[in-house]
């Protein structure tokens, strides 16, 4: 044991030293000549006097003349009103945060929800019960002027960071700076920032406008859904800052901050709500982020998380795992029918991660048309729906359900037919039936295409394709390395068949580019003539898994993303939409339409449990503790007398 | 074949040791049974008469539906079948093996997929898995991988601990040396971790299945049992027959291989039932951890681990670690019957 710690020792040691040496990249200062971030802040808004432009209040009311000004009053609160503040809500986290920092390595972490996704406060949200609309968080009123691509903000007076520090136009500017300073090691942000915003235009500390690079129909969420840092606690940003700030606690505007000595490292984290909140009373704030304290358990394993929250140490689970609903935690098991668990089904309606199998069409006998027609009615997803779902999935309609408006009708998935596969494989010449059943062209290739699965957990949903497969002649090789591995294996294009989903976020529209654009399937997609290009190469790094290349869907696309208005867009959403089911490449896979919960008694939800578009139960913090009923509850639990029993289903969101 | 006097006294030895000896039977049965596991379990008839024609589709080709007058192009439903011919009372008629089912077949398609009990009338003897699969059918058919991976792994780390173990021992200094620190630090990687490498950079289109599981293994396992062979290659090395061997003007092969290898033997084979029990639990291992055989194939490891995932259904946990509790045992008492049977110190004369 001695010597076989040397080893070990010996790598820490060099992660050490990696971990220690100029992490900065190569174009930012040495720390040597480093000005501090002030001076280099000063130094960025000189060299751009167009990008970060600095004007007087009075002109601020000039430049907002005429133009009309929306603060959210005439939208509807979507929290319960009557919720109780305090108490302690225990949760699990699968692993500890790697970093306290939400930008920059590493930092994209599941704990960075509870930092920055569903805690921090951007200028204004979409409002989650009505597709579209915005509400105000930081900003007090917005007005947009799409004649200047601008969008004028007016900060809420009160608004401050938990240490106090009023909020203003100056930490707009701060974040501006950092997250397009490549000095913040997070290329994506960079090429967010690039992509998005053209510039910020500053009156007082108040009163600024940021500008947007395209004027899409969603520009003026796109400018004032943006999360401001602090300037003050940023002092020493800088190069090598990830370092010094990986344990630092960002002061927040929002409910939740950690505490000293609330971080126990690999055991837990416990957020604390701010004390005297400054947006407490707030319309859209009332009746949110309830419980006092949220104590976060590091549990690295999901069963034994569960056997915890069956025990009562954690008080909420997520249930959506079929088997973890339907078996484990049936309606009989003792701990739902002693009441001290809740079990709740509700539904949502959020565009839903694209499970599907994505055909490599760049790989010789895939790029074969019918033979991916043929793939796409050998696919049994409905099976899988109705009987490894037990119904809780259907199969999804088309490449982008849940945008909140059906983007083409005419589009539907191909049932399960090996009547209709095989006839589409004898037409791409499979027409022999092999010993083992599968078929084959005249060549001798076999009908067999391994499927690169990037969740373990799924393993057994692809048996089921399999096995259904086969009934069309089709021989599918399941193969599960690690998650990274298989992402790297589909991000290289090296796939036959991906299955994958990319997580996507509630917005008012679908993105094509990314996952369709002939620019981001090859290197050189056409010749000069826009037929394709014989030498091509799969470019690698995009999300276009499918490959699919076709010059008229990219003017579709191209055209598409030059929109201004939803009724310019709409109808080339619907064209986008027929020719990626035309073509075949993605098999559409299942959704989800409601997410399950189990919960102790005394956890209250508004009358609809959570919001419309919530992505989980958590995102919005509608839930609070009853405290009364909490301390009745556990002495009759400890007791051993039964509470009601309560299974309970909030259809309130669910799609007509 | 005839076999020395002190063989056959070894052998009379093993056959006395009745723990060792009908553990040895058990296990030769159970083998018999995993090479046969068609006819004991499966989705394929064992014989069909239909229409005047004998068929036998338990091995071979596929025959599909439309060969007995179903509608279909894929494999016959035989049990289908069956229920058809005993309906229709044609004359046609079809055996079954005693447990219908295959190891990959979900035996309750267009039902939901949850664990069943065990049900001796519906011929599940053992339940069925979470995806509607027949446990004893994937025992039987995942015992058969294992036997086919232990002997692979058996064959492959004995040709290498065999022919390094013995130039090591023989040869001794500097390639002894050289050899050793080189054991020391292969045996230092972390294996699980070169599993999940090999599998990020295999080339396209590679198929990962018991092959390359074995390869991986095999590559990693060779290393403890050539130390043994390179000791014992090394005590005998300095014994005197070997000195008069070289007298006489004997060749190194001829040494090694008349002289040496023989009296080697008894280690080697003493190890024999270890190594195979090695071999089997690192492979059930390594499904367990999900880095092992691809799904659907049927493995010990990923029973275990449904098992352990769905306690509310004991009976999976339940028949995949009796199972493998009892071919571990078996395999134990058979190596410690073999290791006294063969054991020098039992027949020499310096008593």
């Amino acid at each position: 044991m001695k010597y076989g710690s040397i080893p070990v020792l010996l790598l820490l040691a060099l992660a050490g030293c990696s971990k220690s040496g100029p992490s900065a990249p190569s174009s930012a200062p040495g720390s040597s000549n480093w000005p501090g971030m002030e001076a280099d802040l000063e130094r960025s808004i000189k060299a751009e006097p167009n990008y970060y432009v600095f004007k007087t209040p009075a002109d601020f009311d000039r430049d907002t003349k005429g133009l009309k000004w929306e603060d959210g009053s005439d939208l509807p609160p979507f929290a319960d009103p009557n919720a109780k503040r305090g108490g302690t809500l225990n949760e699990w986290l699968p692993d500890f945060p790697n970093t306290l920092r939400t930008l920059g390595p590493d930092s994209n972490g599941g704990f960075r929800s509870l930092l920055l996704d569903y805690m921090a406060l951007a200028l204004i949200d979409y409002h989650p019960d009505l597709p579209g609309r915005c509400y105000p968080e930081l900003a007090e009123a917005w007005a947009a002027d799409p004649a200047r691509k601008m969008v004028f903000f007016r900060l809420d007076p009160d608004a401050r960071w938990s240490d106090g520090v009023p909020v203003t136009a100056d930490d707009f500017v701060f974040t501006f700076y950092m997250q397009r300073s490549k000095i913040v090691n997070d290329p994506w942000w960079n090429d967010f920032m690039a992509k998005t915003f053209s510039g910020i235009t500053v009156y007082d500390s108040h009163h600024f406008a940021i500008s947007v690079v395209d004027l899409r129909p969603d520009y003026i969420y796109r400018a004032g859904n943006f999360f401001p840092y602090p300037k003050h606690f940023f002092k020493d940003f800088g190069p090598g800052w990830e370092q010094r700030y990986n344990w630092r606690v960002t002061p927040t505007a929002g409910a939740y901050t950690i505490l000293p000595g609330d971080l126990k490292q690999q055991v837990s984290v416990t957020l604390t709500h701010v004390p005297h909140w400054w947006a407490e009373n707030r319309k859209f704030m009332k009746g949110r982020f309830n419980p006092e304290k949220l104590r976060e358990i590091v549990v690295h394993d999901p069963d034994k998380a569960f056997e915890e929250f069956v025990h009562g140490d954690i008080d909420i689970f997520s249930l959506n795992d079929t088997h973890l609903w339907y078996d484990r935690l049936s309606n009989t098991s003792p701990t739902v029918e002693d009441g001290f668990t809740v079990k709740a089904t509700a539904y949502h309606q959020i565009p839903p991660p694209d499970f599907g199998l994505w055909i490599n069409e760049s790989k010789p006998i895939l790029s074969n048309h019918d033979v991916r027609l043929g793939i796409q009615y050998a696919t049994d997803f409905a099976l899988a729906c109705r009987e490894y779902f037990r119904g809780d999935a259907v199969q999804q309609q088309t490449a982008n359900d849940g945008y909140g408006w059906d983007i083409n009708p005419q589009v539907h998935p191909r049932p399960f037919d090996p009547q209709k596969a095989r006839a589409a494989f004898a037409r791409a010449g499979f027409t022999v039936q092999g010993p083992d059943g599968i078929l084959m062209n005249a060549q001798g290739q076999r009908l067999s295409f391994t499927i690169t699965n990037n969740y373990r957990r799924y393993n057994d949903l692809l048996t089921i394709l399999k096995q259904q497969a086969v009934m069309a002649g089709l021989e599918f090789n399941i193969d599960t390395p690690d998650s990274t591995t298989a992402f790297e294996i589909c991000e290289q294009k090296r796939h036959e068949i991906a299955f994958v989903a990319f997580q996507r976020t509630v917005e008012m529209f679908p993105r094509y580019w990314e996952y369709a654009d002939g620019e981001n399937a090859y290197d050189v997609p056409y010749l000069p003539d826009g037929s394709p290009n014989p030498k091509r190469k799969p470019k690698p790094d995009t999300n276009n898994l499918t490959c699919i290349a076709i010059p008229a869907l990219d003017r579709i696309i191209h055209a598409y993303d030059h929109t201004t208005t939803m009724e310019q867009l709409k109808p080339l959403a619907a064209q986008a939409e027929m020719m990626i089911w035309e073509d075949a490449g993605w098999v559409p896979g299942f959704k989800l339409l409601a997410y399950h919960v189990g919960y102790r008694p005394w956890i209250k939800w508004p009358s609809d449990f959570a919001p419309m578009q919530a992505l989980d139960f958590e995102q919005y913090w509608t839930m609070w503790i009853d405290p009364d009923e909490q301390k009745a509850d556990v002495a009759a639990h400890a007791a051993g007398r039964d509470l009601p029993k309560q299974i309970l289903v909030y259809p309130e969101h669910k799609e007509p | 074949m005839t076999l020395s006097p002190q063989t056959r006294q070894q052998l009379r030895r093993f056959r006395s040791l009745r723990r060792g000896y009908w553990s040895f039977i058990a296990l030769i049965a159970i083998t018999i049974a995993a090479l046969l596991a068609e006819w004991i379990a499966g989705h394929r008839a064992l014989l069909v008469h239909y229409r005047g024609h004998w068929y036998v589709p338990v091995y071979g080709a596929i025959h599909p539906g439309r060969d007995f007058g179903l509608p279909y192009e894929y494999e016959t439903d035989y049990r289908a079948l069956q229920a058809r011919f005993r309906s229709t009372h044609s004359g046609n008629w079809l055996v079954m093996p005693p447990v219908p089912y295959g190891p990959n077949e979900d035996c309750y398609l267009g039902q939901s997929y949850q664990p069943r009990p065990p049900s001796a009338a519906e011929r599940h003897f053992l339940g069925t898995d979470q995806l509607n699969r027949d446990i004893l059918a994937r025992l039987l058919y995942g015992l058969r991988n294992c036997l086919v991976f232990a002997l692979g792994y058996l064959v492959f780390v004995y040709a290498i601990a065999i022919a390094l173990g013995c130039a090591m021992g023989y040869f001794g200094g500097t390639f002894d040396l050289f050899s050793q620190r080189l054991i020391e630090i292969w045996s230092l990687l972390p294996f699980l971790l070169v599993v999940i490498i090999v599998r990020a950079s295999l080339p396209e289109g590679t198929h990962f299945g018991l092959g390359l599981l074995l390869a991986i293994v095999v590559v990693f396992g060779w290393t403890s049992l050539t130390y043994y062979v390179r000791t014992v290659t090394y005590r005998e090395k300095a014994r005197d027959y070997v000195a008069a061997a070289q007298v006489q003007g004997a060749g190194t092969a001829r040494i090694i291989f008349r002289h040496i290898l023989p009296n080697v033997l008894s280690l080697l084979v003493t190890f024999l039932p270890f190594t195979a029990a090695a071999a089997i639990s690192s492979l059930t291992a390594l499904d367990y951890l999900g880095f092992g055989l691809p799904p659907p194939m049927p493995s010990w490891g990923e029973l275990l681990r449904e098992g352990t995932a769905n306690l509310d259904a004991p009976w999976i946990v339940a028949s995949a670690f009796t199972a493998l509790s009892v071919v571990l045992i078996l395999i134990t008492f058979v190596g410690e019957a073999i290791r006294e049977a063969f054991d020098p110190k039992k027949f020499t004369f310096y008593r």
